[in-house]
């Protein structure tokens, strides 16, 4: 597992080189921005069931057949599985944020994942589109725009932090469609 | 690669929950040790030609013959600059991470079994890289808290040798 630190020293090491000038400022920034990246955890940590039930919920508003006989969630047992791994992707995108690296996100939760999801018969299409509406819900925390749960902090711009967050989700999208 | 956020990832991944507040605590307090550890690796890499020939300069006032194969005395110079480079990149890279990870894996482990093959005394290096310790001069060279990080892995090269 590497964070945004030790991805840093792993590729100048590859060409030999010392870490300074530009990859020391990202870092550097890193550091500066590091409170703005805990709150950002914390948010999505605090509301991690909120943005789960809501994602899973919207997948099934729109697709209705998902929970009719021989649905996708269709039987609780199933529903239940689908929303613990809900969790499961949030929380590896919660470990990738803190670390700033997408390395514990591939190498513990999605490596793999799509051939599970292929032999358990989970559909892809309705499983992408959960982690999409997770995704804006994630966004909207990170930048304290839920309009129901809007947090009392230090006011800040939080953009570079909610591309950062939407890109795991890309990732987690890619990894299973 | 260990450090502070791997761990507490690791940690937390164990237990399959996600960061709670005390991992965030811990996150903070490492973050803001982290400024000084970035400064002291920026001074090193802008300037680490100029310390390792320093180094190589104790170590040839010490032992002005060298030690090792017998090879012209230029190119044996070079070599032993080539080696202190290293131990400074390691150094710079342990300063980056905030652990000892990059010098345990990539310089210590193995150093001995080498050196001896060669039949160069690790009493060289210890020579040069103590001249770097005490050379080192805060606020001349870097701030006092940069330099006590600095020291603190030549100290731990210099143990693991000696």
């Amino acid at each position: 597992m590497l964070d945004a630190f030790s991805k840093a020293v792993t590729s100048a090491d590859a060409g030999g080189k010392f870490v300074g000038g530009a990859d020391l400022d990202s870092l550097k920034g890193f550091i500066a921005d590091g409170n703005k990246r805990l709150d950002a955890v914390n948010f999505l940590a605090s509301n991690a069931s909120c943005i789960v039930t809501d994602a899973v919920s919207g997948i099934v508003c729109e697709s209705p057949g998902l929970i009719a006989p021989g649905g996708g969630v269709y039987t609780n047992r199933k529903m239940a599985a689908c929303l613990r791994d809900g969790e499961i992707v949030l929380r590896y995108i919660t470990y990738a944020l803190l670390t700033g690296d997408a390395s514990v996100l591939n190498d513990r939760c999605l490596n793999g994942l799509k051939e599970t999801y292929a032999a358990l018969g989970v559909p892809a299409g309705n499983a992408a589109r959960a982690v999409s509406i997770m995704k804006a819900a994630a966004v909207a925390f990170v930048n304290n725009t839920a309009s129901q749960r809007k947090e009392s902090v230090a006011q800040g711009d939080c953009a570079s932090l909610a591309s950062e967050v939407a890109g795991y989700f890309d990732t987690v999208v890619g990894a299973i469609s | 690669m260990k450090s502070v956020l791997t761990t507490v990832v690791a940690a937390a991944d164990r237990a399959a929950r996600f960061p709670s507040s005390s991992d965030l605590e811990s996150v903070q307090g490492s973050l803001q040790r982290a400024a000084a550890r970035m400064e002291a690796a920026d001074k090193l890499a802008g300037n680490y030609d100029q310390v390792a020939q320093e180094a190589v300069d104790a170590i040839y006032k010490k032992y002005p013959n060298g030690q090792g194969k017998d090879i012209d005395a230029g190119t044996q110079k070079d070599k032993c600059k080539r080696d202190i480079v290293h131990y400074l990149r390691l150094i710079n890279y342990c300063l980056v991470v905030g652990g000892t990870g990059p010098l345990d894996e990539w310089g210590i482990n193995g150093a001995r079994e080498v050196y001896k093959a060669l039949g160069i005394g690790a009493d060289t290096y210890v020579t040069g890289l103590t001249a770097l310790r005490s050379r080192g001069c805060a606020p001349r060279d870097m701030s006092a808290q940069a330099l006590v990080e600095y020291n603190t892995y030549l100290d731990y090269v210099i143990n693991s040798m000696a």
